[in-house]
C-alpha cells in the first residue's frame, strides 16, 4: 500500500480494475496523507469526506485535486479570496463534468494566489502554500497548491490553471509535470476568469503518462465555451513514444541569457544533451520580441482581470459589506474582499483601459502580442518544438519577493509568451540544484500540437528519474 | 422675432423577438414572475461564459438590411464596463467601434427620409424595483437581445419624430424582428434635441431626453423642450448641455439629478466571444424576410383599394390587421364593403379580445363571406353582427352558423307579404296617420315587421312591399 506514492495514476487505476485495490482504499490512503502532511504544506483548502465514482476511464477510481478556481457543483469555491469565501458553486465546470464522467474521485480543492494573481501562492487569504522540497520556500504560483500537493504525493495528480505560467512555474519549482494545452483545447466554462484570452486549464502530474491520460479526458470542444476549439482531439496516449529521432528542437537565445541562474542553465545543458543523445536535432533560434512579453502580458491580463472581477460586488453572491448607498456597498465590499495584489491588478487594468490611455497601453499591448505570435510562427517554420528553462531560478524563499511585485512578475518571464501566443507548453523536472531543489525545463509546441510535447517528455522520462524523486517530507508519512 | 430650426436625433432600443436570451438558453418571456427566467450565465455567476444566440444575430442583420444599412462583414463584441446593480457582470456585452450596420435610412414620407447612423447588438440589463428603504432586482430581462438604432440628428420637429417611431415600429413588426411593445418595455426611446437660428449651419447645444414611455410621450417631451429652449434663447440665455428626464404627469422635463459625470466605459473587445464573419448566404437568407416599408404599404393601399387615408392608416397600423384585410379582399374584391365592416364591428370585436390575435379564429375567407352575404342581401346587418361575434373565436363555417341560428334573411315576397299584411291590420291608427301624410309612420310599420320576423326580414324589401300594399289599400278606400 505504501508504494502507492510511487505508482503512476494509470497504474493505480489498473490495480483498482484488477481488484487488487478498491477506490475507497486509494481515496483513504491519500486522504490520510493529506491529513498528516497538509498542515505543514497548506496545499489543500478543503478535503472532501467522501467521493462518488460516476463513470469509467483509464484513470477511474483515482483521486484528483482541483485548483480552487474551478467550479464543483455544491462545493465551496473561493479563489483563495475573502470576497468569495462563502460561495458555493451552483454548477459543475465542464472539466469537472468530464472528470466525473471518467470516474475520477475528486478529493478536494487546492490553494492558489487570490484569483490566480501571483507566482508564489503567497497571495492567498488562507495563507501561503509551502514548497514540499523546502518548506521555507514558495511552491511557485498561482497553482502552487496543486503543484505542492502532487509533489508531496498527497494526490496522484491535480488540475491547475495557467494564465501566464501558473501551471508551469509551480510545476518547475515543485519538480512535477505541469501542462498548459493550446488556448481553446480545454473548455474554460466554470473556470473563474482571470485573463479570459489567456486562461487555460491543465493537468499537473508526476509523469507524462498520467498527463496524456488526463488530457484525453479533459480536452475537447464545449458548446458552453465559444473560444473552445472544434479541432479533433487525438488520442494523446499514442504520443507516448520514446523515439524522437529527427525532431527539431529550437533553443531561443533570448531564454538562455544572463538573468538565468547558472544551476538552471547547467540543468538545461544536460537536458539538451539527453535529447541530442536521442537523436533530436538542436537548432539555435531567436524570438526577438521576448523582452516585451512581461509588459505586454501584465497590461492585457490585468485589463481583462479588472473587467472580469467587476462581478464581485456584494449584490449576488459572496461577501457583502452593507452601506447606505449602492456605490458605498460596492466599494466597501471590494475594499474588504480583495487582497493587495488583486487590488493592484484591478488598478493597473482599469488604468490601461481608461480613455486617453487605452491606445497607449491596451491597444499597443494587443499589437505587441501579435508580434510575439509572429515570432513563434517564424520560429516554427524552422523547428518543431522550443526548449527553454521554465523559471530563471529555483524556488525562492517565502516572503522574499512579496514586497517587490516587479521581481515577482519576472518569475513568469519564460512562461508568459506561450499564453500570449496561445501555444501549448509544458514544464517537466530536469534536475536538482545543490540544495536539492528541483529545476524545470519548458517545451513549447505549435498550436494544437500537444503531441510533440508529450512525446519528447515521455522519451526524456524513459531514461531519467528526476520525476521519480520524492521530497523528504513526503516519505515521512 | 427670431426663428429657430429644431434638430432632433433618436436613440431607439428594441428587444429582438427570440425565444431565448442572447448569451444563454433562458426564456425571454416578459410575463414570468421576477427572477424565474435566470441561470448562472445571465446572472453573471463566477466562471460562466457567453455563447451567442445565432437567431439574435440574424434578426439584427435583418433589421440592418431593412433599414438599408451597410453591414460590417466582421462582427465582434466589446465590454462596456460600469457598475450598476441591474447589470450582473458589471459590464454589458455590447458593440462600440464596429456596429453591425451603419449608414442606413428609412423613408417616412414622399419628402422625408430619416438617416440611420448605426445599429448595434447588445444584451439588456435587469430591472430595479425601488421600495421605500431598499431596492429589488429582477434579472429576467438581463440578457435579452437588444438592438440599438441611432438616427442622425435628422428630424425637423416632434411630429416627424413621432411619425418615424410609428413607422419604425411597424416595419420591425412587419419583418418579425421585434414585437416593439412600448408598454411592455420591448421598445425604448431616448432623444436629443437642439435649436439653432433658422438656416444656420451651426448646431446648437444638445439636450438629451430620457424617461419617455410612449411615442406620445416622446412627442410631448420634444414639444416641451422646443418651447423651453426657445424661450431661453430668446432671453439670450445659454442652453445647458445636460440630460433631462420627462415627467409624464407634470408634462415637463427636469434635469437628471445624478451628478454630471462623464462615464468612462473602458470598452475593450470581449475575449469570451470569437469574431463572426457575416456570410453572403446569411445576408441572402435574411433578405427574404424584408417586406415593403410602412410608407410603401400605405401608398400601395391608397392606390389599390381606393380607401380614405384615415381608413388605411388604421388598417396598416398593425401588420396582422393589414394582412387580414388584404386576404379578405382577395376573396371578395369589394375593398370598400370589406373596410366598412372591418373598421367598424370587427375592430370592436378585436378590441374586446384585447387584440390578442391568437384567440381570433375567424379566417379572412369567412369574414369576406359574411360581408358578401350582406352585400348580396342574404343577411341583414343585425345578422352580420351576430355572426361575427359568434365566429370570431371559432372557425365555424359561416353557412353553418346562419343555419344554426336561422339568420338567413326573409327575402321571399310570399313569405314576407303575410307579415306586411299583419302589420297593416294590427296598426290601423298608424296606417291612417300614414295616409294623413306622416311619413315616419312607415318606419314604425317596418319596425313591426322586423320584430315579427325576429330581425330576419330584408328591410328594403319589407319597405317596398309595405308601400305597395298601403298604396293598394288607399286606392281601395
Amino acid at each position: 500500500m505504501d508504494n502507492l506514492i510511487n505508482l503512476e495514476g494509470v497504474e493505480i487505476a489498473k490495480n483498482i480494475k484488477d481488484n487488487l485495490l478498491t477506490s475507497s482504499e486509494v481515496f483513504n490512503f491519500f486522504k490520510k496523507r493529506i491529513d498528516r502532511l497538509n498542515p505543514s504544506i497548506n496545499a489543500f483548502l478543503e478535503v472532501y469526506e467522501d467521493f462518488k465514482i460516476e463513470g469509467d476511464s483509464s484513470l477511474a477510481g483515482v483521486p484528483i485535486a482541483i485548483k480552487d478556481n474551478i467550479c464543483i457543483k455544491d462545493k465551496r469555491i473561493t479563489c483563495a479570496s475573502r470576497i468569495l469565501s462563502t460561495h458555493i458553486a451552483v454548477y459543475d465546470a465542464t472539466v469537472i463534468k468530464k472528470l466525473k464522467k471518467a470516474g475520477l474521485a475528486i478529493i478536494g480543492t487546492t490553494n492558489m494566489d487570490e484569483f490566480a494573481f501571483g507566482s508564489s501562492t503567497e497571495n492567498s487569504c488562507y495563507g501561503a502554500t509551502k514548497n514540499p522540497w523546502d518548506i521555507l520556500r514558495v511552491p511557485g504560483g498561482s497553482s502552487g497548491g496543486s503543484a505542492a500537493a502532487v509533489a508531496a504525493r498527497l494526490v496522484p495528480f491535480a488540475l491547475g490553471s495557467d494564465t501566464g505560467g501558473s501551471i508551469r512555474q509551480p510545476a518547475s519549482l515543485c519538480g512535477v509535470v505541469g501542462f498548459k494545452p493550446t488556448y481553446g483545447r480545454i473548455s474554460r466554462y466554470g473556470l473563474i476568469a482571470f485573463g479570459s484570452s489567456l486562461d487555460q486549464i491543465g493537468p499537473i502530474t508526476t509523469n507524462f503518462v498520467d498527463c496524456a491520460h488526463l488530457l484525453n479526458i479533459i480536452c475537447g470542444f464545449d458548446q458552453y465555451d465559444s473560444t473552445s476549439s472544434t479541432k479533433e482531439v487525438p488520442d494523446f496516449t499514442k504520443s507516448l513514444d520514446i523515439n524522437i529521432e529527427g525532431i527539431r528542437i529550437g533553443l531561443p537565445k533570448e531564454y538562455f541569457c544572463e538573468g538565468v541562474a547558472p544551476e538552471v542553465l547547467n540543468a538545461l545543458e544536460e537536458t539538451i544533451n539527453i535529447f541530442k543523445k536521442k537523436k533530436a536535432r538542436i537548432i539555435n533560434i531567436s524570438l526577438p520580441h521576448t523582452k516585451y512579453a512581461v509588459a505586454t502580458y501584465y497590461i492585457i491580463a490585468s485589463s481583462e482581470a479588472s473587467s472580469n472581477l467587476q462581478r464581485f460586488d456584494g449584490i449576488k453572491y459572496g461577501l457583502r459589506v452593507n452601506a447606505n448607498t449602492i456605490s458605498k456597498l460596492h466599494s466597501l465590499t471590494r475594499k474588504e474582499g480583495f487582497g493587495c495584489e488583486a487590488k493592484r491588478r484591478i488598478f493597473l487594468g482599469t488604468y490601461s483601459l481608461s480613455s486617453g490611455y487605452y491606445e497607449a497601453y491596451y491597444l499597443r499591448a494587443s499589437k505587441v502580442r501579435n508580434l510575439i505570435k509572429k515570432d513563434f510562427d517564424i520560429a516554427f517554420s524552422e523547428v518543431d518544438v522550443i526548449l527553454t528553462p521554465t523559471s530563471p531560478t529555483v524556488a525562492f524563499k517565502l516572503g522574499e519577493k512579496i514586497d517587490d511585485p516587479l521581481s515577482m512578475y519576472l518569475s513568469d518571464i519564460f512562461t508568459i509568451s506561450a499564453n500570449l501566443a496561445a501555444l501549448p507548453a509544458v514544464s517537466f523536472p530536469c534536475g536538482f540544484n545543490k540544495q536539492g531543489l528541483p529545476i524545470g525545463a519548458q517545451l513549447i509546441g505549435k498550436e494544437f500540437n500537444e503531441e510533440i510535447l508529450l512525446r519528447l517528455g515521455f522519451s526524456y522520462q524513459s531514461i531519467t528519474d528526476y520525476h521519480k524523486k520524492i521530497p523528504k517530507i513526503a516519505t515521512i508519512c | 422675432m427670431l426663428e429657430f430650426d429644431t434638430v432632433i436625433g433618436l436613440e431607439v432600443h428594441v428587444q429582438l423577438k427570440t425565444n431565448s436570451k442572447i448569451f444563454c438558453a433562458c426564456s425571454t418571456n416578459f410575463e414570468s414572475p421576477p427572477n424565474t427566467n435566470i441561470c448562472p450565465i445571465c446572472c453573471g455567476y463566477p466562471g460562466v461564459l457567453p455563447v451567442l444566440n445565432k437567431k439574435a444575430l440574424e434578426l439584427a442583420i435583418r433589421v440592418c438590411l431593412a433599414l438599408n444599412c451597410k453591414i460590417n462583414k466582421r462582427i465582434y463584441f466589446e465590454r462596456k464596463n460600469y457598475f450598476y446593480p441591474d447589470l450582473p457582470k458589471n459590464y454589458q456585452i455590447s458593440q462600440y467601434a464596429l456596429p453591425i450596420g451603419e449608414d442606413g435610412f428609412l423613408k417616412i414620407s414622399s419628402t422625408k427620409t430619416v438617416k440611420i447612423k448605426r445599429i448595434h447588438l447588445e444584451e439588456d440589463a435587469g430591472k430595479l424595483i425601488h421600495k421605500d428603504t431598499y431596492s429589488l432586482v429582477d434579472f429576467n430581462r438581463a440578457g435579452i437581445p437588444l438592438l440599438e438604432i441611432v438616427t442622425y440628428p435628422d428630424l425637423d420637429n416632434p411630429d416627424q419624430a413621432f411619425e418615424f417611431l410609428t413607422q419604425l415600429k411597424l416595419f420591425l413588426q412587419y419583418i418579425e424582428a421585434s414585437s416593439c411593445d412600448m408598454e411592455k418595455g420591448l421598445l425604448r426611446c431616448d432623444a436629443n434635441i437642439s435649436l439653432k437660428p433658422k438656416g444656420s449651419f451651426v448646431l446648437g447645444t444638445k439636450v438629451e431626453l430620457k424617461n419617455m414611455n410612449t411615442f406620445r410621450g416622446v412627442k410631448d417631451a420634444l414639444e416641451y423642450e422646443v418651447e423651453r429652449q426657445k424661450s431661453l434663447l430668446l432671453k439670450n440665455e445659454n442652453i445647458l448641455q445636460e440630460t433631462r428626464l420627462w415627467d409624464q404627469t407634470k408634462k415637463k422635463t427636469f434635469p437628471m439629478r445624478t451628478k454630471e459625470e462623464a462615464h468612462d466605459y473602458r470598452y475593450f473587445p470581449e475575449p469570451d466571444l470569437k469574431d463572426f464573419i457575416v456570410s453572403q448566404n446569411l445576408i441572402e437568407e435574411q433578405k427574404k424576410f424584408i417586406t415593403e416599408t410602412p410608407l410603401q404599404k400605405k401608398e400601395r393601399f391608397l392606390k389599390t383599394y381606393g380607401l380614405l387615408e384615415k381608413e388605411i392608416d388604421t388598417i396598416i397600423s398593425d401588420v396582422w390587421l393589414a394582412n387580414f384585410f388584404e386576404e379578405a379582399v382577395k376573396f371578395y374584391p369589394q375593398p370598400k364593403e370589406i373596410a366598412n365592416w372591418f373598421l367598424g364591428i370587427f375592430l370592436q370585436n378585436l378590441s374586446d379580445l384585447h387584440y390578442n390575435y391568437n384567440e381570433v379564429k375567424i379566417s379572412p375567407h369567412n369574414f369576406s363571406t359574411i360581408v358578401r352575404y350582406f352585400c348580396e342581401g342574404k343577411i341583414n346587418n343585425l345578422a352580420v353582427k351576430k355572426i361575427l361575434s359568434l365566429s370570431i373565436s371559432t372557425d365555424k363555417n359561416v353557412d353553418q352558423i346562419i343555419n344554426e341560428e336561422g339568420l338567413l334573411q326573409v327575402s321571399k315576397v310570399d313569405e314576407l307579404i303575410n307579415f306586411v299584411n299583419e302589420a297593416i291590420e294590427q296598426n290601423s291608427k298608424v296606417v291612417s296617420d300614414y295616409f294623413s301624410g306622416r311619413k315616419e309612420a312607415l318606419e314604425f310599420l317596418v319596425g313591426q315587421i322586423m320584430k315579427k320576423t325576429k330581425g330576419k326580414a330584408n328591410p328594403k324589401m319589407a319597405r317596398e312591399l309595405l308601400e305597395k300594399s298601403l298604396k293598394e289599400k288607399k286606392n281601395k278606400i
